[in-house]
C-alpha cells in the first residue's frame, strides 16, 4: 500500500492526502494498492498545491498489527513525532494507529522520497 | 559585551522587513519554494521532519540576560517552550511556522539579535573560547577578532555566494576549547618573544564525509592584517573551490588538492595584491576592544571561606566545583560551566524556564555574561567564589546542575532523525542510554575526561570524527545502525577517530560504549585519558571486546 505525504506551508506540518485534500493524521490517510494508478495522479494534483504543501511524495506501507503502517523509520518519525519528546507531535494523541506504527518494524526507504532526492 | 551601534540596528530591522516581504510573497504564491527557499535560508530558516527549524545566530557564543530571556520568551510563544543549543553555538528552535518568522526576527531585532549567517554558502557564526576573558591562559581576547570578523563578513557581497558554507573559529590559549583544526579556518592567537600578537593560520580542517586536520598554512601572522590575510584565503577559495561538485566544494578539498604550501603560495601572492587596505584601522580596532574592556571585578583573596566552608559541608556541591568550576584569571572568581546534559535529558536542550533562570544568575551573579559553548553546554564566565554556592542551589533548582562536565556524560549530539531532514539515524537516544549507563556519578568521575560525540549522519554536525568516542548513524536499508570511531580529539591534540569495526544495530551502541570503558579501564596507565590509552594500545583491545560482546 501506498499514502502521500507533505509538508503543510504555513507551518511545515506533515499532512496526508484524503480524497483531495490535505488531513494532519496518518490515521485519516487515504491508502492506495501499490499498482494504483491514482496513488500517481494524486501525487501529480499535490505537487501542483504550491501555495498548500511542499515536499510531496508517495510513501511504502507495511502492516502492523492489523493496521498500515509507514515501511521507512523516518516516515514513521513523521507521522508521530520526535522520540525523544513523546508528548510533542502527533503521537501525543495516542490510539490505536499511532501504537500500530510505534511498534511498526520495518526498512526500506519510501521509493518516493528517493524520487523526491534524485530530482532535487 | 558588543553593542550594536544605529547602523547594526537598522541593517537588523531592514532585513526583517525584507524577510517579512518575502514570505507574504511565497504565501501569496508570488514565489515558488524554489524560489523562496534560499531566501529563507539566508535567514535561518529550515524546512525539517515536523515544523520549520529557525536557528539564531549567537556571535561568538556571547549572550547577555536580555538576550537570553527573550529566547526564552521566544520559545515559550512561538514553540514548545525549549530551544536547542548546537555545535556553532547558535540556537535552534523546533517548531516554527512560517508564517511567524517574520515576526520572531522582529523579536529578535529588539535585542540584537537575528539568524544572520547561520545558514547558506556564507562566512557562518565565528566560534571562539567560551572562557574568553575570563581564563589566565588566554594571550589576548578572542572575542575582539570574533567581532571584527562578524562586521566585517557580514552581508560581505564577495563572500555571500562561496562554493560552500564556511567556518572559522578562533582560540587564544594553548588549551583549545574552539575545535580550531577541524573549521575552514583555524585561528590561535599567540605571542611572539618580543610582545607581538599574532594568528597561527590554520586552513583546510573539517568534518563532513572527508575529514581533515587542517594545515597551517602560516605560522605568525601580525594581527592587525588579519581582515587581508582572510580575504586573501577567501578569494583563493572563491577562484579554484569546486562549485561542481557539493561533495568537493569545502576548501578542505581545494588545500588537500593543492598541496598546503601551494595553497599558502596562492594565498600570499593574493595577499600581496589587496595590501592593507581592508585591516581595520587602529581606531577601529580599538574601538571594538573597548567594547570588552575588563569589566569591574573586585580585588578579592584568593581564598572565599564561604565557597570552602559549602565545599567542605555538602559533597554535591564539591562534586559540581570539582567537575564544573574552572580557574578565573582573577583571585576570588570562578568560571562556571551550566551542563545542558542532564542525564535522560536531550544534550543542549535548555527549557525557557531555565533560560530565565540562567539569565537571573547572570544579571544577579555573574557580571550580565553568557556563553555557549560549541559541546552545548553554557558558561557564567565571571562568578565570585563566595556566590558559588547559591549559584549552584539556583541551578540545582532548575535541573542545571549536572557535574558532568567533559566526562562521559557531556555528550555532543545533533537533532539527528528525529528532527533534521538530512539525518540517518537517530542521535538523541544513543546519547540518552549512554548518559543512563553512567548515572553513578563515582564511576563518571573514575572515567574521567572522555568525550562522546554524535552524529545522524555524515554532515558531522554533531563532531563525530573527533570524539574520543565517535558514533555516526548510518542508514542500511532504511534501519538505523551506527559506526563508531575512536580516538578522535577536536582539541590542540586534534585527531581523526579511527574505525572501530562494523556498524552496530541501535540497542548495542551504549552497552558497546560501555564495553569500551571497561576495556579503557583495564588498559590505561597513570594519568592516561581514553584517546591516550587508546594511542598507546590500538584498537585492538577495544575491537575484540566489543565485537565479542556483539555475538
Amino acid at each position: 500500500m501506498k499514502a502521500l505525504t507533505a509538508n503543510r506551508l504555513t507551518d511545515g506540518e506533515v499532512v496526508f492526502w484524503k480524497d483531495g485534500r490535505w488531513v494532519e493524521r496518518f490515521a485519516d490517510a487515504q491508502l492506495w494498492a501499490v499498482d494504483d494508478p491514482a496513488a500517481v495522479e494524486a501525487e501529480a494534483l499535490g505537487k501542483g498545491q504550491g501555495t498548500t504543501v511542499v515536499d510531496v511524495y508517495l510513501i511504502d506501507l507495511v502492516e502492523s498489527e492489523g493496521l498500515w503502517a509507514p515501511l521507512s523509520y523516518r516516515e514513521r518519525i513523521r507521522a508521530l513525532g520526535p522520540t525523544n519528546h513523546p508528548h510533542h507531535g502527533k503521537q501525543a494523541e495516542g490510539g490505536a494507529v499511532v501504537e500500530a506504527l510505534q511498534h511498526a518494524s520495518g526498512a526500506a526507504r519510501s521509493t518516493g522520497r528517493v524520487n523526491l532526492i534524485k530530482r532535487k | 559585551m558588543y553593542q550594536y551601534d544605529t547602523i547594526d540596528k537598522e541593517m537588523l530591522a531592514d532585513r526583517s522587513a525584507e524577510f517579512r516581504g518575502q514570505v507574504a510573497r511565497r504565501l501569496s504564491g508570488e514565489l515558488t519554494e524554489d524560489q523562496f527557499k534560499r531566501l529563507r535560508l539566508m535567514n535561518g530558516l529550515y524546512l525539517q521532519l515536523h515544523a520549520y527549524m529557525l536557528r539564531v545566530a549567537i556571535p561568538y557564543g556571547s549572550l547577555n540576560p536580555t538576550q537570553l530571556r527573550k529566547l526564552a520568551w521566544i520559545g515559550r510563544t512561538y514553540d514548545k517552550g525549549y530551544g536547542h543549543f548546537t555545535t556553532r553555538t547558535n540556537l535552534q528552535f523546533h517548531w516554527i511556522k512560517l508564517k511567524d518568522a517574520p515576526d520572531i526576527l522582529d523579536h529578535l531585532a529588539s535585542v540584537d539579535m537575528h539568524a544572520i549567517q547561520t545558514s547558506g554558502n556564507c562566512i557562518r557564526n565565528t566560534t571562539t573560547d567560551p572562557y574568553a576573558g575570563a581564563t589566565a591562559e588566554e594571550v589576548d581576547d578572542p572575542r575582539v577578532w570574533a567581532e571584527a570578523i562578524r562586521q566585517w563578513s557580514t552581508f560581505h557581497p564577495e563572500f555571500s555566494f562561496l562554493p560552500r558554507k564556511f567556518k572559522i573559529a578562533i582560540t587564544a590559549a594553548p588549551k583549545d576549547r574552539t575545535a580550531a583544526r577541524v573549521h575552514d579556518i583555524g585561528l590561535v592567537l599567540k605571542r611572539a618573544r618580543d610582545g607581538a600578537l599574532g594568528f597561527e593560520v590554520i586552513v583546510g580542517g573539517g568534518m563532513g564525509r572527508t575529514p581533515h586536520i587542517g594545515p597551517t598554512i602560516r605560522e605568525f601572522l601580525p594581527v592587525n592584517r588579519l581582515l587581508s590575510y582572510l580575504e586573501a584565503i577567501l578569494r583563493v577559495y572563491n577562484r579554484h573551490g569546486r562549485r561542481d561538485n557539493i561533495y568537493k566544494a569545502r576548501i578542505k578539498i581545494l588545500v588537500a588538492a593543492l598541496g598546503k604550501e601551494e595553497f599558502a603560495k596562492q594565498v600570499e601572492a593574493e595577499w600581496a595584491k589587496i595590501g592593507d587596505s581592508v585591516d581595520l584601522p587602529d581606531t577601529e580596532l580599538a574601538r571594538i576592544r573597548g567594547a570588552f574592556a575588563p569589566l569591574g571585578f573586585e580585588t578579592l583573596p584568593d581564598r572565599s571561606e564561604a565557597f570552602e566552608t559549602a565545599k567542605a559541608s555538602n559533597p554535591a556541591f564539591a562534586r559540581f566545583v570539582r567537575n564544573n568550576v574552572k580557574p578565573h584569571k582573577k583571585s576570588g572568581y570562578g568560571i562556571v560551566e551550566i551542563s545542558l546534559k542532564a542525564i535522560g535529558e536531550t544534550p543542549g536542550d535548555a527549557t525557557s524556564d531555565q533560560m530565565d533562570v540562567v539569565a537571573d544568575l547572570a544579571e544577579r551573579y555573574g557580571q550580565n555574561d553568557i556563553r555557549v559553548t560549541h559541546e552545548q553546554n553554557l558558561v557564567l564566565p565571571h562568578v565570585k567564589l563566595d556566590d558559588l554556592p547559591e549559584v549552584w542551589a539556583g541551578l540545582a533548582a532548575a535541573g542545571l546542575a549536572t557535574p558532568n562536565i567533559n566526562l562521559v556524560s557531556d555528550i555532543i549530539a545533533c537533532p539527528g532523525l528525529d528532527y533534521c531532514a538530512l539525518a540517518n539515524a537517530r542521535a538523541i537516544p544513543i546519547a540518552q542510554h549512554i548518559a543512563e549507563k553512567f548515572r553513578d556519578q563515582d564511576r563518571a568521575e573514575q572515567v574521567g575526561e572522555l568525550k562522546i560525540k554524535i552524529s545522524g549522519c555524515i554532515n558531522a554536525c554533531g563532531h563525530h570524527h573527533v570524539g574520543h568516542i565517535g558514533i555516526l548513524g548510518v542508514d542500511k536499508k532504511g534501519e538505523e545502525f551506527y559506526q563508531l570511531t575512536l580516538g578522535g580529539s577536536g582539541a590542540e591534540d586534534a585527531a581523526v577517530g579511527s574505525m572501530l569495526g562494523p556498524a552496530l544495530p541501535y540497542d548495542k551502541v551504549a552497552d558497546a560504549v560501555d564495553t569500551l570503558v571497561d576495556v579503557y579501564l583495564r588498559e590505561r596507565q597513570d594519568g592516561e585519558r581514553f584517546p591516550d590509552t587508546f594511542r598507546r594500545t590500538g584498537v585492538a583491545p577495544f575491537k575484540e571486546a566489543v565485537y565479542a560482546d556483539a555475538h
